[in-house]
């Protein structure tokens, strides 16, 4: 066992000794560069939009609308993402993109700092970087598209729990699809300001509970918190799989008259709980619109056209621009209900 | 006639698989994405050791890639806190070698099978790295920390495939060159044997579950220096691709069997396939089944290759 003990150390030692010429550009990346910007002038634009992961409705939703965007406005949409919402996949995806030499990246990150290095990559490769669906690091996009005010957002789903409840004071819990993910996080602060300043007779029996993206998980962690507090009369959801799990429990206890459940959920899957009342609301926005204003923007983006507040967008309406110019709101959330859950094929 | 070892085969659908992208793929030659793929493949290929490693006892490590996070995570903290970096690594490669440690003691002192043992640590793991982080990313790191999975040396070789390299070169030394390495393999074949031979089973196992560790170590350094940040989930859908890589790769699952250049071959393959297909544009989940696909073709390849061969030898011995 000696030997290769020797060996280790000096492989060690090698690698710190090389490590001493390392750098952060490789000789030939001032030429590659020459070559990008030459190729691409005179085709279509081509935006990439990716997503989170692929095959989950959601996401499926809204590749749709980006799609439809290219066909309307005539540029070539790639849409590609993880299969696994593992950040490593993500960025491997970003840099193949990076290689495909597309125009537009328009990126909705697992975990923002991990994409860091690899969008200013992007960047230096002259591509134009915008996040949507989730902020990404903001230093670096140049464009972020964001689906709803969070905060408004998470002071709705409180004001919706409530008008279900039918008062506005009482025990309930609350459910997030992961104990990580900013967007959930922001409605959750939204949502619990909302009851503090406005209600102060709800009351949350335990915090956030993690249901890890699964509608599986929800519905037993649902069962838990009904068994653990039987005069809970309320529930709010966070994660599009979360709502559907907690009325998946209600119903199976037969409790819908006693809890009310709301929470963020796509229509189709919410329906058949909506229908008997085990979720009495669902509240979205409509992600096939997102997916079709970020493929508007990230053309206007690679025009270089103005983006300000107050523009009307085709099928969208009229957005929302903060003062740095930067974020992009797309509106109000849309409220899915029994009557017109049926409307919608997302 | 002289026929071809399971390595040599994979090295030809390597080197087919490559011709194949760079005539079908769009700039796959370009020095841009060969870079590209290199970056990409030294952390995959680590873990893909690792796990290797394990199978060649007859085990498995479920827990690989949350060992990676949870050190991953700990150096993260330190060096977005400023530690000295050496010292916020050797902490990090320490945290991951507990780790298996703990591994190794339960599998080779209380003996409890090995994929109830990691599947068991794995949840565990992944608790504690949610208790420290809470679920959130912890980034941050001086830009000298991100050269390692960033950088090239002298400009041109990324700094990233040398330590990959290293570690491959070290890993045939160990596996062929010393004793350890072939009761490794003997402990794969056959451990009632080997046990009667006069090997310390539990001692061999002990190692096999720390080495594991380390190259899981390894992969973190530089897949949180990559990605600037670390998480939970830092590397998680590298757990299953790593045993199917290994599998790939002619490393028998029973344990007895598998070669260090067979893995690399594997973890090539993997890297060409999902780079040249997203480079042609194919749906991301198209590609995970043609994955699948050439996984079960190249597996049913070696098992009919090595049942004919088996039954030339039978019959020639009749």
């Amino acid at each position: 066992m000696k030997k290769p003990f020797y060996l280790f150390v000096a492989s060690l030692v090698a690698i710190l000794v090389l490590a001493g010429c390392v750098s952060d550009q490789n000789v030939s990346s001032s030429d590659s560069e020459g070559e990008n910007n030459e190729s691409g002038e005179d085709e279509k634009l081509t935006i990439a939009v990716v997503p989170k992961l692929v095959g989950i409705p959601y996401f499926n939703a809204s590749e749709q609308g980006a799609i439809d965007a290219g066909e309307e406005l005539g540029v070539e949409v790639i849409y590609k993402g993880p299969t696994e919402a593992d950040a490593a996949q993500q960025v491997k995806v970003i840099e193949d993109l990076i290689s495909q030499d597309v125009d537009v990246i328009a990126v909705a990150p697992n975990d923002p700092a991990s994409l860091t290095p690899v969008l200013k990559k992007a960047k230096e490769e002259g591509i134009h970087v915008m996040d949507w669906d989730t902020p990404a690091d903001k230093e670096v996009v140049e464009l972020s598209v964001h689906q709803i005010d969070d905060e408004q957002y998470g002071r709705h789903v409180t004001d919706l729990l409530v008008e279900n409840m039918g008062k506005e004071e009482g025990k309930i819990g609350l459910l997030t699809g992961g104990l990580s993910a900013a967007n959930l996080n922001a409605w959750i602060e939204g949502a619990k300001m909302q009851a503090k300043e406005e209600y102060p007779g709800l009351e949350f029996v335990i915090d956030k509970i993690a249901t890890d993206e699964k509608q599986q998980v929800a519905y037993q962690k649902t069962l838990n918190l009904i068994k653990s507090y039987p005069e809970l009369e309320g529930i709010m959801a966070f994660s599009t799989p979360a709502p559907l799990g907690a009325a998946q429990a209600v119903q199976e206890q037969g409790m819908q008259d006693d809890i009310s459940v709301v929470g963020t959920a796509l229509p189709t899957d919410s329906k058949p709980f909506l229908d008997d009342g085990s979720l009495d609301v669902a509240t979205l926005w409509e992600p096939d619109k997102l997916g079709f204003l970020t493929v508007y923007l990230a053309k206007q983006l690679a025009e270089g056209n103005e983006i300000e507040d107050g523009m009307e967008v085709p099928n969208i309406g009229e957005v929302e621009v903060w003062d740095d110019n930067k974020t992009v709101i797309m509106g109000p959330p849309t409220d899915f209900t029994k009557e017109n859950a049926g409307d919608y094929d997302f | 006639m002289k026929s071809l070892s399971k390595e040599s085969i994979l090295g030809l659908v390597t080197l087919g698989v490559i011709i194949l992208m760079s005539m079908i793929a769009p700039g796959f030659l370009d020095l841009g994405n060969i870079y590209n793929m290199m970056f990409q493949l030294p952390e995959f290929g680590l873990l893909t050791l690792g796990m290797m490693v394990i199978i060649i006892t007859g085990g498995i490590d479920l827990s690989i890639t949350y060992v990676a996070a949870l050190s991953g995570v700990i150096m993260a903290i330190m060096i977005s806190s400023g530690v000295f970096l050496p010292f916020a690594i050797l902490v990090g490669v320490l945290v991951a070698l507990a780790c298996g440690s703990l591994n190794g003691f339960i599998v080779s002192k209380i003996g409890v099978s090995p994929i109830l043992v990691t599947l068991g640590t794995m949840v565990l793991f992944e608790g504690v790295i949610l208790s420290i982080t809470k679920g959130t990313s912890i980034s941050g790191f001086p830009a000298a920390y991100n050269l390692i999975g960033n950088g090239y040396i002298g400009g041109v070789v990324p700094l990233s495939i040398i330590i990959f390299a290293a570690f491959a070169i070290l890993t045939a030394v160990l596996l062929n060159k010393t004793e350890w390495g072939r009761q490794v393999y003997m402990l794969g074949s056959n451990p009632v044997a080997t046990l009667f031979s006069g090997v310390n089973n539990s001692r061999v196992l002990m190692k096999v579950y720390l080495y594991g560790a380390l190259l899981a170590a390894v992969a973190a350094i530089i897949m949180t220096s990559r990605y600037n940040s670390a998480k939970v989930d830092l590397g998680s859908s590298y757990l299953l691709q790593s045993v199917a890589a290994a599998v790939l790769g002619g490393t028998e699952i029973q344990g007895g069997y598998g070669k260090v250049i067979g893995t690399i071959y594997a973890v090539i393959i993997f890297q060409v396939l999902s780079n040249g297909l997203n480079l042609l544009g194919v749906d991301s989940s198209l590609v995970t089944v043609i994955m699948g696909a050439i996984l079960i073709f190249v597996l049913t390849l070696n098992f009919a290759t090595h049942t004919f061969r088996n039954k030339k030898q039978v019959a020639g011995q009749a």
